[in-house]
């Protein structure tokens, strides 16, 4: 007790001291503690000390670590150390077992008022360097050179290669000794392209008929019919749809952050966008930038990308510093899904530190993150309004919308707030202003101001009176959710209660975040593209830099977004991408099997003006794709992986194709097309897949047993999985109980049981029975009857199975 | 495509194919996962096989319960300068506990009058007072508590266990959340996040008993069993002539045996999950609230080798108790109470405690502060934890917090420390518990967490 009391008399006296500050003084009363308490995490010994901070030697302490100098000596206030063990800072605090006594921690101060005297003779502390790769390696990165079509290879089989992709698959087969398969029949190729192209299995008819064609272009004039079929969009929009983490709500929906109801309308655009085959550079770049660009107001539905991303609750009674951290995360969002989606670059990895592995720095990262702190979610109307009105309405919106949340707060369960009786009366005259000024729009948008009625009438509810909770998930009103340029900042200045800042028109420059956090932000950065990616000029100047980024993403970049995009193609026809880590094309990612293939198909990808049906056609006239995707125990004792595409990969039909497929098969398919989800859950639910609702929280039944991904985040591809609960749906759920009903409604009811059987076969597999399967069908049919052998026949393998 | 092979890759490098294993488990499809998971770190001298998290979303108040403050009776109504600490909401001076407190077990470990049965297994409980965590408000708090983090893309705790451990069972699945109605196993606490899909935590409501009203589809409405099971032979034969034509097929033979592999499951489910099964005594001893059954449950799932049973104590948030604290507590504990010390109790009995972790909390704590004069704010500066078996020590309190129950201040546990020694408990170095993802071997607890060595038995 009495050394306590000392330390404290000493500190509150200052510099007097019985013990001289000294070298004595460190050997005494600094290193022990310091190495007791502190080397254990921060010892030069370590391969990662934690925060890059060693005590162990001199200059590391005075170097310090992530955060700066952990001792600077004669300025206790700068010296961080002494900010940690005086455990004052709620998210600085150090050692974490505890704080140490407090004569300890005036004797740090002494010590470091005293001019930190250290005697230790130590080699500099290792550099915190990271280990990931300079920008000039970095611009040696196979991935990111500039792209060039290739010679074609020569080939032992020349007459086997259809487009030029064969030759360099059968380049690759002959090193290995291996021929490639046989081209699949016509009845499995007709299956697998109506799959791959519309997403579900052809009629018995339509199978027979291209079956029974002797026209040598029939392949080629099928892959047209269904290329130009309004059902290949459903198909390969739900592809973009994994890629931008698309969802019509959020993965807490609460009261700052609830469903898109317009989210929809994103949807329909990606379809349609898909079946006008807009250039895939384009297609991006409208989903970034539309409101920046030359095109029609509904274009700007492309925006839902950025305007249905995913974004967290941000209660405004948290501090600045909390509010601010969500802020980021949503910032976080828009990055990894840019990056990784667009670029297979994984550059939120650089948001606590530079990359360790691939030239990535902090600098990359909040270069962009820049780009999305001037970027605001907003509803913005479906018809045409005078800029300026549009950019006021949309402030408005917004702010009408937090100031709702912030009087509700603040007059019902939030009361007790100090100041919430004056903030609340403060805003009341700011709501009446804004309704007189929106009101006086009504002649000229009457939609516009009726958007905002339900502000006006707004009365907040009596303290004990449940809240009405109706949340709108989904609307047809004129609407779209989407972006336009405002910066956004965070007011921490009332004490208790923070709030949003929204600056339309500005941009801001968003600062390094000190390991990630928000409450040590360092220099700001100007917004800007990716180093290693750019040439020339990687500033932004043009409002938020959206359509600058956007412009970059396919000048300075295009070499590696064509790659990755024709890599994801590739995947969504074969089964299986080139690389197989489609999202990081990185130094951590997987090299592609064949690499001339990726780049010339990309090189001409370009030259052909970035256009996806090319792509198909390329890809699904090739000799490749058409091989027989049958097993050889040849070919699999040499490559099992089928790596070298010695056959087309056989795989299982993802969730939409398999509920598409027994949905037409059961004649229950409604074909509309766009337009609000519907619950896929709900037995009344029969219109395609990709109209289902795609929630962030509560995910679908259905979708989530069949490996639908998780719409929080881009998804690199999905992983098709077998399991029992996917074969107890299968076994006895509705679902299949209703198929099959409607399967047995959509064959002749008067037909004798061997007809009946084969109706049967061909309504659901699209094929006669061999004369085995028609002997036990007939047993069968005679015990159990036509439904129950409709659903058997629904419950194959051959149904859910894509040869 | 998610590691450097697929699975079914790795399946057939591991030998054989699918026709020669047995098929991998309701979820997992491949025999080494089912066995051993895909943890490929040293093996920790851990003794757990499986964890039983009992979950009381809300926040429970930790001074009301396991963490006594007299210093609240001095003090009361007034407001320290150490007490500015802030909190979700606006709060007033402090409020004491309205609840006695007695000390149990051989070391005297403080319980208050509202946990009676758990302070008679006290000995077999590690209370940790120390517990800290990062946000005072509830989603990012719970999303922390079951994933480590307040990102939505980051999975949960049982997805870690269920990747890193695969499954005992082929049957069932590794792991399980029970709910009360429904809504409880939403957003983080299930996620399997960036893991493959089958990781994520299957959810049933224990509000239900009867297995077919738990579990979707696992009974067929139509058809009796003997003619379903000429169905499936029905099915079975035309897959088994297709596979012919086709040709040997990883795929193909996977799903016949998941066909066979859910009939039988129709039936063991119904078996399992039946605790009307149980002696009248047992289900009387943990009580009939949908708690009880939840807890009983949770023991008959990790008997039969399930890896990790989420159990929540109630719909919603209960024990966020801003207003009425004492009222409700007394009203909410003694059910609570039951279950969790017959389910101590009941592991002990069969001999399932050494190897089951049961794991006891809310996202955080409550302030000893008031709010409202009667109710306490979110805390998440420090609170209470327990943990029990699996081989922690019991009979201790470890840790503290200051004077007034408002911070962890002695032997810190933060919430990603308490997931570390989860996980060594079970045997596995956290450090080394990676998936690919995003370009590296991603650490399932990111870059945090410490195992806390002292209350290693």
């Amino acid at each position: 007790m009495a050394r306590k009391l000392l330390g404290v008399s000493l500190l509150l006296v200052g510099c007097v001291s019985a013990q001289p500050v000294d070298s004595a003084f460190f050997e005494t009363k600094i290193r022990p503690v310091l190495a007791a308490k502190c080397y254990a995490c921060h010892s030069s010994q370590s391969k990662s000390p934690m925060s890059g901070l060693v005590l162990d030697t001199k200059a590391g302490a005075l170097k310090g670590g992530r955060l700066g100098a952990a001792v600077v000596p004669g300025k206790p206030a700068e010296s961080h150390l002494l900010r940690a063990i005086e455990y004052r800072d709620t998210h600085l605090q150090m050692p974490p077992g505890g704080k140490l006594p407090d004569d300890v921690a005036a004797d740090f101060r002494r010590w470091i008022e005293g001019g930190a005297p250290d005697p230790r003779q130590d080699a500099p502390a290792a550099s915190a360097k990271p280990r990931g790769m300079s920008i000039e390696e970095g611009r040696k990165w196979w991935a990111f050179q500039p792209l060039a079509e290739r010679p074609r290879p020569k080939v032992k089989a020349a007459s086997w290669p259809a487009t030029k992709i064969d030759y360099f698959v059968l380049e690759k087969l002959d090193a290995r000794q291996l021929a490639p398969s046989p081209a699949a029949d016509k009845r499995a190729l007709i299956r697998r392209v109506y799959v791959d192209l519309v997403g579900y299995k052809p009629a018995f008819d339509e199978v027979e008929r291209f079956a029974a064609s002797k026209d040598p272009a029939a392949y080629a004039d099928l892959v047209e019919r269904l290329l130009a079929s309004p059902h290949y969009g459903e198909a390969w929009g739900r592809h973009w749809l994994d890629v931008a983490r698309f969802a019509e709500d959020n993965p807490t929906s609460e009261a700052t952050n609830p469903p898109y109801p317009f989210a929809w309308r994103y949807r329909d655009w990606v379809i349609e966008a898909m079946n006008r085959d807009v250039p895939y550079d384009r297609f991006v770049k409208m989903q970034l930038a539309a409101d920046h660009m030359s095109v029609p107001r509904d274009e700007l539905r492309a925006l839902g990308y950025l305007g249905t991303a995913p974004v967290y609750h941000k209660d405004q009674r948290l501090s600045a510093d909390v509010i601010g951290g969500f802020l980021a995360d949503d910032f976080d969002d828009r990055i990894d899904a840019v990056t990784r989606g667009v670029l297979g670059l994984t550059v939120a990895c650089a948001r606590c530190h530079d990359h360790k592995f691939d030239p990535l720095s902090t600098k990359d990262y909040y270069g962009l993150a820049g780009v999305f702190a001037s970027t605001m979610r907003v509803e913005r109307p479906m018809f045409d309004v005078e800029p300026e009105v549009e950019r006021r309405y949309l402030w408005v919106q917004r702010r009408l919308f937090d100031l709702r949340y912030s009087i509700n707060l603040l007059s019902g369960e939030a009361l007790t707030v100090v100041n919430s009786v004056e903030l609340v009366a403060k805003w009341k005259p700011e709501l009446q202003a804004l309704e007189k000024e929106m009101k006086s729009y009504q002649d000229k948008y009457p939609a516009l101001v009726k958007s905002l009625e339900r502000y006006w009438t707004f009365a907040p509810p009596a303290k004990d009176q449940p809240r009405q909770r109706r949340v709108e998930t989904t609307s047809r009103e004129p609407y779209m959710n989407a972006v336009y340029d405002a910066a956004q900042y965070v007011d921490g200045s009332e004490k208790a209660y923070t709030v949003l800042q929204y600056k339309p028109g500005e941009a801001r420059d968003y600062p390094v975040l000190i390991n990630g956090n928000v409450a040590t932000p360092g220099q700001p950065v100007p917004r800007k593209f990716v180093e290693v990616l750019s040439r020339g000029e990687t500033a932004f100047r043009n409002g938020s830099g959206r359509l600058e980024l956007a412009d970059k993403l396919f000048d300075d970049a295009g070499p590696l977004a064509a790659r990755v995009i024709v890599n994801r193609v590739w995947g969504w026809h074969f089964g299986k991408p080139l690389s197989p880590t489609p999202s990081d094309f990185g130094t951590q990612g997987e090299k592609p099997s064949h690499p001339e293939l990726l780049d010339d198909l990309a090189a001409r990808f370009v030259r052909n003006g970035w256009s996806l049906k090319w792509l198909h056609r390329e890809i699904l006239l090739s000799s490749t794709y058409r091989q027989s995707s049958k097993p050889r125990p040849d070919a699999q004792a040499v490559d099992q992986a089928n790596a070298l595409l010695w056959r087309m990969h056989p795989r299982r039909l993802d969730v939409e194709a398999y509920r598409d497929t027994l949905l037409h098969v059961s004649g229950r398919m409604n074909p509309n097309p766009g337009g609000p989800s519907e619950d896929v859950d709900a037995d009344e639910s029969v219109r395609r897949t990709v109209y289902g609702r795609v929630s962030r929280s509560r995910v679908s039944k259905l979708l989530q047993l069949y490996d639908f991904p998780d719409a929080a985040q881009t998804s690199p591809g999905r992983d098709l999985t077998t399991s029992s609960l996917q074969s107890l749906f299968v076994l006895n759920s509705s679902f299949m109980k209703l198929a099959a009903e409607g399967v047995v409604k959509a064959v002749a009811a008067d037909a004798s049981a061997a007809d009946t059987a084969r109706a049967l076969f061909r309504r659901v597999l699209a094929r006669d029975p061999s004369p085995e399967e028609l002997d036990a069908a007939l047993t069968y049919l005679a015990k159990r009857g036509p439904e129950s052998f409709a659903q058997v026949l629904l419950s194959t393998n051959e149904v859910i199975f894509q040869p | 495509m998610s590691g450097p092979f697929s699975r079914r890759e790795l399946l057939t490098r591991l030998g054989g194919g699918f026709g020669s294993v047995a098929l991998a488990g309701m979820l997992a499809r491949d025999a080494r996962a089912a066995i051993h998971g895909f943890y490929s770190g040293p093996k920790l001298p851990g003794r757990a096989k499986h964890v039983i998290m009992l979950f009381l979303a809300g926040g429970p108040s930790h001074v009301d319960m396991f963490d006594p403050k007299p210093a609240l009776e001095k003090y009361a109504g007034q407001r320290p300068d150490s007490t500015n600490l802030r909190t979700e909401r606006e709060t007033g001076g402090l409020l004491p506990s309205p609840f006695k407190f007695a000390k149990y077990g051989r070391n005297g470990v403080d319980v208050s009058e509202l946990l009676p049965q758990l302070a008679a297994v006290i000995d077999d409980v590690c209370v940790i007072r120390s517990m800290y965590t990062f946000n005072p408000t509830h989603t990012p708090a719970r999303s922390l508590y079951h994933t480590g983090s307040i990102l939505a893309t980051r999975p949960s705790t049982g997805a870690w266990v269920s990747y890193g451990l695969g499954t005992e069972n082929d049957n069932l699945p590794a792991f399980v959340v029970l709910s009360p109605g429904f809504g409880g196993s939403g957003g983080s606490l299930a996620r399997s996040g960036f893991l493959p899909a089958e990781h994520q935590g299957i959810s049933f409501n224990c509000s239900e008993t009867a297995p077919e009203k738990m579990i979707p589809d696992l009974r067929n409405k139509w058809s009796a069993a003997e003619d379903q099971r000429a169905d499936l032979d029905a099915i079975q034969a035309l897959n088994r002539g297709f596979g012919k034509t086709f040709g040997p097929d990883d795929y193909l033979e996977g799903r016949i045996k998941s066909m066979e592999a859910a009939y039988r499951m129709q039936f063991e489910a119904l078996d399992v999950f039946d605790i009307r099964k149980e002696p009248e005594t047992v289900r009387a001893e943990y009580g009939p609230d949908p708690f009880g059954n939840g807890c009983l449950l949770a023991r008959r799932l990790v008997e039969k080798g399930v890896r990790y049973v989420h159990v929540n104590q109630g719909i919603g948030q209960p024990w966020d108790d801003h207003e009425k604290i004492e009222k409700r507590l007394r009203e909410r504990c003694p059910g609570m109470d039951r279950a969790a010390a017959a389910l101590i109790r009941d592991l002990k009995r069969r001999g399932l405690l050494d190897e089951t972790l049961v794991v006891w909390g809310g996202e955080f704590g409550r302030t000893p502060v008031s709010e409202s004069g009667t109710g306490r704010d979110h805390n998440p500066y420090g609170f209470t934890m327990w943990m029990a078996g699996g081989g922690i020590k019991g009979g201790i309190a470890y840790g503290a917090t200051d004077e007034f129950g408002f911070k962890a201040v002695e032997n810190r546990v933060s919430i990603h420390d308490l997931h570390a020694t989860m996980m060594h408990q079970l045997g596995i170095d956290h450090t080394r518990l990676t998936y690919r993802y995003a370009g590296r071997d991603f650490r399932l607890t990111d870059v945090f967490g410490d195992p806390v060595k002292d209350i290693l038995a």
